[in-house]
């Protein structure tokens, strides 16, 4: 009775021909969401971009890595305090998941050479969003439909995809005016610096389903391309720049006084967008993150467009 | 009469223009997009703001650097003293990483003074720890290579608990001229300019710091004043060109080597020679960096392309250089007593040995706090985690010190360690190559990729020294010059900020958190057909260090048993960096101990140190599951941060017994 590990599936064939004990498994499902949860695998997630994509639908992972660091960078969503905190994302500890006994780890091809380590703790799912020159939107969105798929919420994944894939039409109809320059989207190092993020990367992907141009045509990999100097940035001059932060120290101090930044037509003219970080390898939480704090930021800046 | 140019000054002309026409063509490309009326202002500025000054950087930070190395290789008489040997420029990366992360505002103030205070530490601990050998040239290196590897692996733990905060190191460890103000190059510029000043005042002083200490007291000098004076001014100009353009390797070295090769004879030839050198061969170096960079920014930054250059230069100096003719480099004075029964002492190391390991494998932490392991699923569970980390720590420790063994006896140098003949480095490289062509390579492939680097690594050291005839010091020299080489590819690869370079890192702070009961068997074999040999063998190990003549006066092939033992030392050294990384002091630390300890005598002594280092390996990895639970930080950072608290004794006693 698949309905029964899925009490969503009753929702999705909801037919006039809805019999009487799928109507008590919904009902059982809506009314005491415990009882769903504790059918539930109890997961444990190594990557960042799974990690927020599972809490989007509404599991709550046993536990995950580097969570300090996850709300400095990643921001939202917020990680519930049940969730443990399995330590860094390279090298997580097998000790205290082994401890911890999940029934299921959820990894990205990032995390492939773990695999042998963590097999020995309870199966393990790869489910990839980055795959070096794809695009990782529609990987992105097959992860969350499989990972919905794997954790009872099916449903819950199919809604979250409908509502990004309709967020994200609404954000291109209010960006339509700024879509009419080419952008940069860029993170700075330092003072002199940036790394560009390409159609492989997700705010790079987002980008173009905005329907905005990206200005960096060069090769990017999909973990941003390697360090390039500012005066890049003057190869398009009528483009904006998005900045994604955080900022280092040291460009909050130097970047205002480098003449060539200053010089840019972009940086002249006011059309520069510094956006509050972004996990740069998220999932749909992330893309719908990026998309609006760009849509703010250009609602706020009467310059751009 | 017209007077012949010398020849050098022509070859040094000659580069300095090829030099010229490659920033004159990035220079005509620049002018050639001058056509629409918007685009020229940008163009200009491109120039002013970023042509201009990273030309002019690149000259400042070559002269300042060829001015820091003379300066530091005449104080200390020693013909591969530099910022970057000496660990200077490590010290100070990491002082600004450091700042970075936990102090950003006086980073802001003024990270020329961070990059300063980081390179005077570096530079005080490399003197302190050589003094009481009268900062002998090798030991001085030695210690400078020392600090800056694990001021290199503090900086890659930091980035990899910091994660994507501090790409920037990436670039600073890379050292990348890019420029878009005048801001460094006149940082730059006066500091060169005072430094040159100061080094010009100081001319008697410098020039009777060349001689020996004895002719240099008898000329009335306050021989430590002004060697301190110096070398402060050497780090003041090192530690600014980190600080406003990151490391950049050998410009320091090679252009005073350079400049007594092209022919300058007096110091004041060489004062003028050094920095131009410098300053002709980073501008060279940096204008072809840029001739290859694509649309996609600069394939390799300048600071390691440099060492890509150097490197390979520094080996083919090696057999050229002149050595200054230094006190022999025996055994410390004081040994201690030996004792009688040796083999009861190791019997009780032993037994020391298998308390941590049964510590090691039952205490732990969880999420209740700390606990003994004592239920039985668990328990095996848990040993099934800690086993194969702790066997592959141990037996990484016990290779390390049997290599550091061999190759102490076989150098007769108290300050070798494995690490030094850089096999450790290159197995990196190795690994570096593979990741690049296939990013998710195997276990398998990993392996043979470390292997593969390590056993190049060591064929080019044989080779190099067997040319030459090289004597102990110059091995090593050999030694220190691959793993600066290595560690530049090392750099370059981690500085393309991808995927791999990930994997890298994780690689260089020295990890065993994925160890597997493959790689502990592995370790075990590996550490078995090492010891059994050298246990065997132990006759050689006591007869080399009396020199070739009683070798050859026992019957004994000097360069045959040298270069079987080289070779054991260096597969266990390559074996054990596939496990816990390039850095470890085990290697070092473990045969001082174990002789400390009265095990004196070679089988002893071997036995004792393979203990140690096994204990040392286990601590290690223990404290690293522990202290920060349940982060985990890289075993071979804490085992590195050991054996510097254990050199620092060490020196302290030294000094001690001279007082």
């Amino acid at each position: 009775m698949s309905f029964r590990r899925d009490g969503h599936l009753a929702c999705l064939s909801g037919s006039p021909s809805l019999d009487r004990r799928a109507f008590l498994a919904l009902a059982a499902s809506a009314l005491l969401p415990r009882l769903a949860s504790a059918a539930q695998p109890r997961i444990a997630i190594i990557d960042w971009g799974l990690l927020e994509t599972a809490l989007a639908i509404g599991v709550v992972p046993a536990a995950a890595t580097e969570l300090r660091q996850f709300a400095r960078i990643a921001v939202e969503p917020a990680i519930p305090a049940s969730v443990v905190d399995l330590g860094l994302r390279g090298s997580p500890n097998y000790e205290l998941l082994r401890m911890l006994a999940p029934d299921l780890i959820l990894i990205s091809g990032f995390y492939e050479y773990q695999r042998p380590s963590l097999e020995r703790i309870a199966p393990v799912l790869a489910l990839p969003i980055y795959e070096a020159g794809r695009p990782p939107y529609p990987l992105a969105q097959s992860s969350l439909l499989a990972l919905g798929e794997r954790t009872g919420r099916g449903a819950d994944a199919d809604r979250y995809a409908a509502e990004t894939g309709a967020e994200l039409e609404e954000r291109r109809l209010a960006l339509r005016r700024f879509a009419s320059r080419p952008a940069f989207l860029i993170s700075l190092g330092d003072a002199r610096h940036f790394r560009a993020f390409g159609a492989d990367s997700m705010p790079g992907d987002v980008l173009a389903r905005l329907g905005i141009t990206n200005a960096w045509h060069d090769d990017t990999s999909y973990s941003a391309a390697a360090p390039v100097g500012i005066e890049a940035l003057a190869r398009v001059p009528e483009a904006s720049i998005i900045v994604l932060a955080p900022l280092p120290a040291e460009v909050s101090r130097g970047l205002p006084d480098n003449a060539l930044w200053n010089a840019l037509p972009a940086v002249r003219e006011g059309r520069v967008a510094v956006l509050e970080p972004v996990n740069h390898f998220g999932g749909l939480p992330s893309a719908r993150r990026f998309a609006r704090l760009l849509a703010d930021a250009v609602a706020r800046e009467p310059n751009h467009g | 009469m017209a007077r012949r140019i010398p020849l050098p000054i022509l070859l040094w002309s000659g580069l300095g223009l090829f030099a010229c026409a490659l920033f004159g063509r990035k220079l005509a490309v620049q002018w050639s997009g001058l056509q629409s009326g918007e685009v020229v202002d940008l163009d200009r500025v491109i120039l002013v703001y970023g042509l201009l000054p990273r030309a002019a950087v690149a000259l400042l930070a070559g002269a300042a650097l060829g001015l820091s190395g003379l300066l530091l290789q005449r104080i200390l008489r020693n013909p591969l003293a530099e910022p970057s040997t000496l660990g200077i420029s490590a010290g100070a990366q990491l002082a600004l990483g450091l700042a970075t992360l936990y102090v950003p505002s006086i980073v802001e103030r003024s990270s020329t003074a961070v990059a300063f205070a980081g390179g005077l530490v570096a530079v005080a601990l490399i003197l302190a720890l050589t003094w009481r050998r009268g900062l002998e040239p090798v030991s001085v290196v030695l210690a400078g290579m020392m600090v800056a590897l694990t001021a290199n692996a503090a900086g890659a733990a930091l980035i990899l608990a910091n994660g994507d905060y501090l790409f920037s190191l990436f670039i600073w460890g890379g050292g990348s001229l890019v420029q878009q103000g005048w801001d460094p190059a006149i940082a730059i510029g006066w500091r060169l300019a005072l430094g040159l000043g100061a080094a010009v005042l100081l001319m008697r002083p410098l020039a009777i710091l060349g001689l020996d200490d004895v002719a240099a007291r008898g000329l009335g000098l306050s021989l430590n004043a002004s060697r301190f004076l110096l070398i402060a001014l050497a780090v003041w100009l090192a530690a600014t060109v980190v600080a406003e353009v990151g490391i950049i390797g050998f410009v320091g070295l090679a252009a005073p080597v350079l400049a007594t090769l092209s022919g300058a004879r007096s110091l004041k030839q060489k004062l003028v020679a050094a920095p131009l050198i410098g300053a002709v061969l980073l501008w060279l170096t940096d204008g072809l960096v840029q001739l290859a960079a694509g649309a996609g920014g600069e394939r390799v930054p300048t600071g390691a392309a440099t060492a890509l250059l150097g490197g390979p230069l520094l080996l083919w100096l090696l057999p050229r250089l002149r050595l200054f003719e230094w006190p022999s480099l025996d055994r410390p004075a004081h040994t201690p007593k030996r004792v009688a029964r040796p083999w009861l002492r190791i019997a009780v190391l032993g037994a020391a040995g298998i308390v941590t390991l049964a510590i090691a494998l039952l205490l732990g932490r969880g999420l209740q706090g700390w606990s003994l392991a004592s239920d039985g699923e668990m328990l095996a569970d848990l040993v099934a985690w800690r086993l194969p980390r702790v066997i592959v720590a141990a037996t990484c420790g016990g290779m390390l010190a049997a290599a550091g063994v061999v190759i102490q006896r076989v150098t007769s140098n108290p300050l070798a360690s494995p690490e030094v003949l850089g096999i450790g480095a290159g197995a990196g490289a190795g690994l570096a190559a593979v990741l690049l062509f296939a990013g998710s390579a195997g276990l398998g492939w990993q392996l043979a990729g470390s292997s593969t680097g390590a056993l190049v690594t060591l064929t080019v050291i044989l080779v190099i020294a067997a040319r030459g005839n090289l004597g102990p010091e110059r091995l090593l020299f050999a030694g220190i010059a691959m793993n600066a080489l290595c560690s530049a590819v090392l750099a370059a690869v981690v500085a393309l900020g991808n995927a791999q370079s990930y994997r890298l890192l994780g690689w260089l702070t020295g990890s065993t958190i994925q160890a597997t009961f493959l790689e502990a068997s592995v370790a075990a074999i590996g550490l078995v057909l090492i010891t059994v040999p050298l246990l065997v063998a132990a006759r050689w190990l006591a007869i080399l260090p009396l020199g070739a003549g009683t070798a050859l006066s026992v019957g004994l092939s000097v360069r045959l048993a040298r270069n079987t033992l080289i070779l054991i030392a260096a597969f266990a050294s390559a074996l054990a960096a596939q496990f816990v990384g390039p850095l470890s002091f085990a290697g070092l630390i473990a045969p001082h101990l174990a002789r400390m300890m009265g095990l004196d005598r070679t089988r002893p002594q071997l036995a004792g140190a393979v203990i140690l280092g096994a204990l040392l390996m286990m601590v290690s990895d223990w404290l690293s599951r522990m202290l920060f639970f349940p982060y985990q930080l890289p075993v071979g950072l804490f085992a590195s941060l050991l054996g510097g608290v254990y050199l620092t004794l060490l020196l302290g006693r030294g000094v001690e017994r001279r007082g």
